[in-house]
């Protein structure tokens, strides 16, 4: 195993009595795409003013190629930072803002043109070089500001929610350019989003952050399909969680009371029940199945509609069961037409016991 | 036909609000601008003012070297104050926009209001007790064997006094256009390897360039139009174009000669007004 390219051991960081960062360890390897994800104030931007030396840690190391970075300045370390707000100088024009970077290293102006020219080219702002800042579109400021970013050749680019100014459909381009960027430099890129969709579609790692603490590391895909706690199954989304105590046990199922009814779940290898232990669990809302009659499916629950939400091809049914619970349905809108959904009608919910995920408790309540 | 109708409501109405200022400058601006530019032109007969066309008073003050050497010294001493003025309030100004709480922001400025409470020529006197040859500075300096230095009467004393006039407006006007600055910016600047000093000159004097020439305009508009400090602290020693005026009147009533001086005063600031606004508002070539 390669030596990760960033090492957080034990950082903290506390802001008077707030702790905006509690206990946080984690690498990052050379070439990884990684998402920090989180509501606001979870920690994720702290995390990486954190690695641009912008804060200080108030406990514990951050090294940066091995080397220890924590008293660094920020103007002596190499860990450029793509702005929510992007931060391009409204005094300079394109091409003196990409030049920026160059100018404090000492590059000559020929060379600072050269390279800077050579960046916007390849971000497709070529025609746009000594256009002012102003005069630029969202989207053009966007890749001026990576331009800058990259114009000194970093190992490691830092992203701070760059697409949450931008129009939906300019999100979804410069998702590609930034993944199509990033595997052609191969450079580390850590990136911050509160956007599912964003740190889903870019990352190769995504860490979900929430009240100072890394609560999961994991692929996309891991993370949407094996939430690790409720937290992140909450934060996720679309995901029914259901709590109650264990009633039976047995070799690979759990046979779980809850007040919407008793469901089997399979039991985890890593973790011990035994009979009346607490215990939560999820199921992704796109592996459950609608019905009007009640199914012989592994488990099943009488619930009414609350509401839809109509996104094109799939649906998402809010649904609340008998004693008061919501449930979420996801399913394709072709199929809806069976069940022809009106208001205030009762359904059946059924899913198989391998698609429930049984959840750890969050680190915070351990 | 109704749109016609619609658009001259909306100009009448826009009309009625703009009239008031644009009576007001016609009677206390154009007006008396226009009669100072005619009065330049009238001659003094017999200590009685004779309403005629005559380039007397304009050839009379172009040709004194006098006058020449005041407009010198005065425009020698705005420029001059300008600048010292603009070195020692922008480390406060720096200070007070970035290096403290808003809290204490919000007092700093509040406390640089009260020197407006009093009178200009109140504080200006006041100096008198500090600078005068047994005043406090003196007494200090003599203590340790310095001294005693002479403050009062001269063009340093008339220095102190545009201080006295000018500091306080000018960190206001520099506190506040620092404090617009995106504080992005400066970490921005930082995170792309800029230090911190460099950063002064290199994000925070372009971003809050306008500011810092506006109020470098008022140091140079205050004190080159300034009557108390080099009259009362600078000594008339030498004279300075509004003192020049006031001897000019006092000298056989010779109000066209001063309204000669007052034109130049006025020209010479409108010029530095529209330079400073074009410098301030272009952007830097590179």
């Amino acid at each position: 195993m390669t030596e990760p390219l960033v090492k957080f051991r034990d950082v903290v960081k506390r802001f008077g009595n707030f702790i905006a960062v509690k206990r946080m360890d984690l690498d990052i390897y050379e070439g990884e795409f990684v998402a920090f994800m989180g509501p606001s104030g979870c920690g994720k931007t702290t995390t990486l003013r954190l690695l641009a030396g912008l804060e200080t840690p108030s406990e514990g190391e951050i090294r940066l190629d091995g080397e220890l970075m924590n008293e660094v300045k920020p103007h002596e370390r190499e860990t450029p930072l793509v702005w929510q707000s992007l931060a391009l100088f409204p005094f300079l024009n394109a091409r003196e803002n990409v030049e920026f970077g160059l100018k404090m290293r000492g590059f000559d102006a020929d060379v600072r043109r050269e390279k800077a020219t050579k960046w916007l080219e390849r971000l497709g702002m070529g025609e746009f070089i000594e256009r002012d800042v102003s005069q630029l579109s969202g989207g053009q400021r966007q890749r001026v500001a990576l331009a800058r970013a990259l114009v000194t050749e970093p190992k490691i680019l830092l992203l701070d929610e760059p697409l949450s100014a931008l129009d939906a459909h300019l999100v979804i381009r410069m998702q590609g350019v930034l993944t199509k960027l990033q595997r052609e430099l191969g450079i580390t890129f850590v990136y911050v989003t509160h956007s599912q969709s964003e740190a889903f579609a870019m990352a190769d790692r995504v860490v979900i952050m929430g009240e100072g603490n890394i609560q999961q590391v994991g692929s996309p895909r891991e993370i949407y399909r094996t939430p690790k706690n409720r937290f992140v199954a909450e934060f996720v989304g679309r995901n029914n969680i259901l709590s109650g105590t264990v009633q039976n046990v047995q070799t690979d199922t759990l046979v779980v009371k809850t007040p919407s009814g008793d469901f089997s779940v399979p039991n985890p290898e890593d973790r011990t029940f035994q009979v009346s232990d607490p215990i939560s669990f999820s199921v992704s809302a796109d592996l459950v199945t609608i019905s009007v009659e009640r199914s012989d499916a592994d488990n099943c629950v009488e619930c009414n509609l609350i509401s839809e939400e109509f996104i094109g091809s799939v649906v998402t049914l809010f649904l609340e069961a008998n004693d008061g619970t919501e449930l979420k349905a996801q399913v394709q809108e072709k199929e809806l037409e069976k069940i022809d959904p009106k208001l205030q009608i009762s359904y059946y919910m059924s899913w198989p016991t391998r698609s429930a995920h049984v959840l750890e408790n969050n680190p915070s309540e351990e | 036909m109704s749109q016609l109708i619609k658009k001259r409501r909306i100009d009448s109405y826009a009309l009625a609000w703009r009239l008031p200022i644009i009576v007001w400058q016609l009677l206390f601006f154009v007006g008396p601008l226009l009669f100072l530019i005619a009065m330049s032109f009238f001659l003094v007969k017999n200590y009685r003012m004779v309403e005629t066309f005559d380039l007397a008073n304009w050839a009379r003050m172009f040709s004194k070297d006098y006058f020449w050497s005041s407009y010198l010294y005065t425009f020698g001493m705005a420029s001059l104050a300008t600048v010292v003025a603009t070195l020692i309030a922008f480390p406060a100004s720096y200070a007070l926009a970035f290096k403290v709480s808003d809290n204490v922001r919000r007092w700093a400025v509040f406390f640089l209001i009260v020197p407006f409470f009093t009178s200009y020529l109140v504080r200006t006197f006041s100096w008198y007790v500090i600078l005068a040859e047994s005043g406090i500075v003196n007494s200090i300096l003599g203590n340790v064997g310095l001294g005693p230095f002479k403050m009062l009467n001269t063009p340093f004393g008339t220095m102190v006094g545009f201080m006295t006039l000018v500091l306080p407006l000018l960190v206001i006007l520099q506190t506040l256009s620092l404090s617009q600055i995106d504080k992005n910016l400066i970490e921005a600047a930082h995170n792309l390897g800029c230090g911190r000093i460099r950063t002064i000159y290199a994000v925070i004097i372009p971003l809050a360039k306008i500011g810092l020439v506006v109020g470098a305009l008022f140091c140079f508009i205050l004190s080159f139009g300034d009557f108390v400090s080099p009259y009362y602290l600078g000594g008339s020693s030498p004279p300075t174009l509004s003192i020049l005026i006031i001897d000019t009147t006092k000298s056989g009533q010779q109000w066209p000669r001063a309204a000669v001086v007052a034109i130049c005063m006025m020209t010479t600031l409108f010029v530095m007004a529209f330079l400073a606004i074009r410098f301030a508002y272009r952007k830097p070539a590179s």
